[in-house]
């Protein structure tokens, strides 16, 4: 049988693309963000879930998510060790620049390979370990989504060229590791390093060794590496506020769309109502009529939005190496975000259709 | 004879601003079961006013309508609504049909409303409506697609296929040609003969008025021959 709400929307394919359009705006908004916040989050705490080091020793300020400097001498390597428990430790510079796709930040780390790989378990699986001071490696997946390969090059600190001699396994932390010596000398910090990685005596327990260490070198900030990157998410500032002021902006903004649009269209079968309410139509069956219309647009908005947001997520993905992973609690707020807020956007205008008066609405011109 | 509309001293004022425009001035009529009635008048003078009236579409400022055992005036605007859906079928100058759907799609629609938004609708009544009004074919057809007479006929089709106690027409041949104008008034008569139903109808033509079974006139917003009408 045929419907006025689908023939409606037939008749009108701008319209209801401009609607779908706003709602699927709203959904990508929601699933991009989140999913790259979530994807991003996660890249950094499988990464650094793979260091086996259980304490993370460093000045205060001297990491954070989108800079690093290295302020700590290396001379805190002997004392660490010299501590009760500590059966190694190992410096390292990690050194944090924007993206040179334009957006992101990349990081880049300086560390002495052989007691770096050997007390987290790193492997070499191509090539050969950075030696001289314009050789880097790579972990597996910087290789791929760089498309490089042992022998190129990639520009570092300015456009340096460095070599890639190497490609190591499993992923830790930075992805492209220099020597430590390469890093000091490239940013002048001779003796300098941006953390010191501590690895305990097995039996000891990691937080009474923190306890110790802070008791033999106070004034610095020691972690332990299980803390550090458990929740990315939280240790953003206000990136849970962000999110939800984000799906609070979404469905506003589908909302709208879709209340102007379905206002337009009311506008314009203001004769319709009319014929409609001369019919004999009630008001519930008039707000039923525009609200399933505006429910098949949302559900259809809401399809493209998902398709769209998968899309753009894999193709960001394969441009930008950024990832993405998305949840079924951030989905189901997209649904409700579509579903919701094309209905409650098209509330108004369906109530100012069932009350108009139908001896005006069937003399409009 | 069972009356089926009975109006009883109807005003009806419109405020525009701070003055007050009466339209109609103390207008009484009944109608009959199978009357084919014409309202005939200068523009102005309150037909359309009277025909939204006893459609539900306007409250009267004063006086009463009952439609087929029912008082309208004293009803809200839901069951005036309701019963505008039950026992009142409109016919407009302009055809009012809906552009988005076929000729069927818009008999189904006044079926479906008519139902309550439930049922398929009485088919064999849809059919027996559409052969006498010659339309089977254009069934499939959108407004768009049909010439004017057409549209109107399945606009007259829309009006009837629910068995509605009284059919008001609002000038029905005025956007149409003298020979679609004859079609279409005799497939009023034929509504009216065969299924006897009670159709009014406003109309400046007088060869339209000519075709029904009495003739009211109006002017100034009255009914000029006194005892409601011109009995032909």
């Amino acid at each position: 049988m045929e419907s006025l709400v689908t023939n409606n929307i037939r008749q009108r394919p701008l319209r209801a693309l401009v609607s779908m359009a706003g709602v699927a705006l709203g959904v990508c908004l929601v699933m991009l963000f989140t999913g790259l916040a979530r994807g991003q989050a996660h890249d950094l705490q499988r990464r650094s879930s793979n260091l086996r080091a259980e304490i993370l020793f460093t000045r205060p300020g001297a990491l954070g998510l989108t800079s690093s400097t290295a302020n700590l001498s290396t001379k805190y390597v002997a004392e660490l060790l010299k501590i009760d428990g500590v059966v190694q430790a190992v410096p390292a510079i990690r050194y944090v620049f924007q993206g040179n796709k334009g957006f992101g930040f990349e990081q880049v780390e300086g560390v002495d390979w052989q007691p770096y790989a050997e007390m987290n378990g790193l492997r070499i699986i191509e090539g050969r370990a950075p030696q001289a001071n314009d050789e880097i490696v790579m972990d597996e997946t910087k290789v791929r989504e760089s498309q490089r390969t042992v022998g190129d090059t990639m520009g570092l600190f300015g456009g340096q060229p460095y070599k890639i001699v190497g490609v190591y396994a499993p992923e830790a932390e930075a992805r492209v590791k220099m020597s430590l010596a390469a890093m000091q000398d490239a940013l002048e910090a001779p003796s300098k390093c941006s953390y010191i990685l501590v690895k305990v005596r097995d039996g000891e327990d990691p937080l009474a060794m923190a306890q110790r260490i802070n008791t033999a070198l106070p004034g610095n900030t020691i972690q332990l590496t299980r803390d550090v990157m458990t929740n990315i998410e939280k240790q953003i500032p206000f990136l849970g506020v962000f999110l939800r002021s984000l799906v609070v902006l979404a469905a506003i903004v589908s909302a709208f769309v879709v209340m102007l649009a379905m206002y337009t269209t009311i506008t314009e079968r203001t004769r319709e109502i009319g014929m409609l309410k001369a019919l004999g139509a009630s008001r519930g069956y008039i707000v039923s009529v525009i609200e399933k219309e505006a429910l098949v647009i949302s559900v259809l908005g809401l399809a493209a939005g998902f398709v769209i947001s998968f899309g753009a997520g894999f193709l960001i993905h394969r441009a930008a190496g950024l990832s993405f992973e998305y949840s079924w609690t951030w989905g189901l707020a997209a649904v409700l975000i579509g579903i919701g807020g094309g209905t409650v956007g098209a509330l108004y205008p369906a109530m100012r259709a069932a009350n108009l008066d139908p001896v005006n609405a069937l003399s409009y011109e | 004879m069972k009356t089926i509309l009975q109006a009883e001293d109807l005003e009806k004022i419109y405020h525009v601003g701070s003055v007050d425009v009466p339209a109609l001035r103390g207008v009484s009529l009944d109608v009959a079961e199978g009357e084919f009635l014409a309202i005939m008048g200068p523009s102005g003078c309150g037909k359309s006013t009277l025909l939204h009236l006893l459609g539900g579409l306007l409250t009267p400022t004063r006086g009463r309508i009952v439609i087929d055992g029912e008082d309208l005036t004293a009803a809200s605007d839901a069951k005036r609504t309701d019963m505008r859906r039950r026992k009142i079928g409109f016919v407009f100058q302009r055809f009012n049909l809906f552009p988005t759907l076929t000729a069927e799609g818009n008999l189904r629609l006044a079926e479906r409303i008519h139902a309550g938004n439930s049922g398929s609708g009485d088919a064999e009544r849809r059919r027996e409506v559409l052969r006498l009004l010659q339309i089977e074919s254009k069934m499939h057809h959108k407004p768009s697609e049909l010439s004017g007479g057409e549209q109107q006929r399945v606009a007259l089709a829309r009006a009837v296929v629910t068995r509605p106690a009284l059919v008001l027409a609002d000038e029905p041949t005025g956007n149409l040609d003298s020979e679609n104008s004859a079609i279409v008034l005799n497939m009023f008569q034929e509504m009216n003969y065969r299924f006897n139903q009670t159709i009014i109808m406003i109309t400046h033509n007088p060869e339209a008025a000519a075709m029904c079974r009495r003739i009211v006139q109006m002017r100034d917003g009255q009914i000029v021959a006194p005892g409601g009408g011109i009995q032909l």
